[in-house]
């Protein structure tokens, strides 16, 4: 073989494994069928381009690019700056509907982003390629530090510029637990003690008599045991004390009291 | 060292182009040095992945970015460097004792008095073959260590080539390949130069060769290393 042929192949190997390379990263996809949707966010929390996209979970794409798009507006009149071009498969192309939700997560020991899409419902459209699409900001955690330092600052204030009243508070807080627990044992030993026992057995008794007898008043039989005691009591009425003496001598009854 | 650096630069550009001779230089430099540098990168590879795996464990008690981690630090640093320190000790010594040798039997004065130019002649296809070779080694000693860390990454610390190419998706750009190869024709470049220089100042006598020669890897050697903390401060920019 020839000095050049040999140094050729030498040659050709070395852009064949670049390329190789390149290929299996995923740095160029002469083969690729995925499809691009523009995910738009006022806050992106640090994703960058070449960040995993995940549909439920599973790697279906990466963040092609992210672009500052100053004069964007959502259908709705909302402006939304940063648009987030990613890439996602044809398998899991179809998995991505109208009703899905973009966010961005952590993973991993060291935090690394990616955009999670949540699987729409199968009601909902599927979308065209290079449609728009608002994503959920995530939360912003120096934001959330900043308003958690301002909130202690209140609190540290409010108790120095009240501390004797704090310290009243804190001191009759105490007290009454101090009470509130004496008042619990108190409780606690009457319910063990044998007379209450039998006060609150005879207790409940009762009211299952009393239940047992409101139950009877509303039958039938007490009905019209009233109806008749109200016929009664209105034949009484218009009279005076002899009249009623001579009722009851009519009837048959000899009313002593009388 | 700089009048050799402008004329040999010169002279890349200036015919005759001597094909047949850089040809011969690139299959010395690029093919016979080859087995070499692929034996020795891969053993680099294999030891920067279990002690990345060792030191992450000690620190975070979890490994698995080593992979990611590894693959970038041999795509950086590792390949180039270890495919230019190789080049120098095998092929900068060679050229030194080669052309210090032509030097003090006079050859480089004959050519002189045929009226061929010594840099045109001996320094450019030698500097092109080693740019060219420096750059295709580098590339190849790079995907060998890749596969070498890969294929102890799965025999030692369980990682599969999937795991191991997922971890590397989080790290790796496609500038860092880029970037390895232009540092392999860089340090590529400095190793012809040096030799050649001292090989053309070599004094008489086997000792000035064996001079010539040592000073020509110890320099050779310096020399990348401080060219590799130039470059890698310069790309860090790129990113």
């Amino acid at each position: 073989m020839k000095v050049e042929t040999k140094v050729g192949l030498l040659a050709v190997a070395s852009l064949a494994l670049i390329v190789l390379f390149a290929y299996f990263m995923g740095f160029i996809s002469p083969f690729s069928s995925a499809q691009e949707l523009n995910v738009m966010y006022n806050y992106a929390g640090g994703i960058e381009e070449g960040s995993p996209v995940r549909v439920m979970g599973i790697k279906v794409g990466k963040v092609k690019s992210i672009t500052f798009d100053p004069n964007y507006k959502m259908e709705n009149g909302e402006e939304v700056k940063l648009r987030l071009t990613i890439t996602i498969n044809k398998k899991a192309w179809t998995s991505v509907r109208k009703d899905s939700r973009f966010f961005i997560n952590l993973a991993g020991v060291i935090g690394e982003k990616f955009l999670e899409i949540s699987p729409g419902t199968a009601e909902a459209s599927e979308f065209s390629g290079g449609d728009f699409v608002r994503g959920e900001d995530p939360p912003r955690i120096d934001q959330l530090i900043s308003q958690s330092y301002g909130l202690a600052g209140k609190i540290i204030e409010l108790v120095e510029k009240n501390e004797g009243s704090v310290t009243n508070m804190i001191q009759q807080l105490d007290r009454l637990t101090t009470n509130f627990n004496k008042t619990l044992v108190l409780l606690d030993k009457t319910t063990k003690n044998k007379e209450v026992s039998r006060l609150l057995d005879n207790a409940v008794k009762i009211s299952d008599d009393v239940a047992y007898l409101t139950g009877n008043l509303r039958s039938k039989k007490a009905e019209e045991t009233y109806d008749l005691v109200h016929k009664l009591l209105f034949r009484l009425e218009p009279l005076d004390g002899p009249a009623l003496k001579k009722f009851f001598q009519d009837e048959g009854v000899k009313a002593r009291i009388f | 060292m700089m009048p050799l650096i402008v004329e040999t630069l010169a002279g890349v550009f200036t015919p005759p182009f001597r094909r047949k001779e850089f040809f011969q230089q690139l299959y010395f430099v690029g093919n016979k040095s080859l087995f070499i540098i692929v034996f020795c990168v891969s053993f680099a590879a294999v030891v920067t992945i279990l002690e990345s795996s060792f030191h992450m464990k000690l620190v975070i008690q979890n490994d698995s970015m080593v992979p990611g981690f590894a693959a970038l630090l041999i795509l950086r640093e590792l390949g180039a460097v270890v495919t230019a320190l190789l080049l120098t000790s095998r092929v900068g010594a060679g050229y030194a004792s080669e052309v210090g040798s032509m030097k003090i039997t006079e050859q480089v004065d004959a050519l002189k008095m045929l009226g061929i130019d010594p840099i045109n002649f001996l320094v450019v296809p030698r500097f092109l073959a080693c740019v060219l070779g420096g750059m295709m080694l580098t590339i190849i000693a790079n995907m060998t260590c890749i596969l070498s860390a890969m294929a102890v990454s799965q025999s030692v610390l369980g990682y599969t080539p999937a795991m191991f190419m997922t971890s590397m998706h989080r790290f790796v750009q496609f500038q860092d390949i880029i970037f390895a190869t232009i540092k392999g024709g860089c340090f590529g470049a400095v190793i012809p130069l040096v030799a050649c220089y001292y090989g053309l100042r070599c004094e008489s006598g086997a000792e000035g060769v064996g001079r010539a020669t040592t000073n020509t890897v110890v320099v050779a050697s310096i020399a990348i290393i401080v060219i590799d903390f130039i470059l890698s401060y310069t790309f860090s920019y790129l990113y």
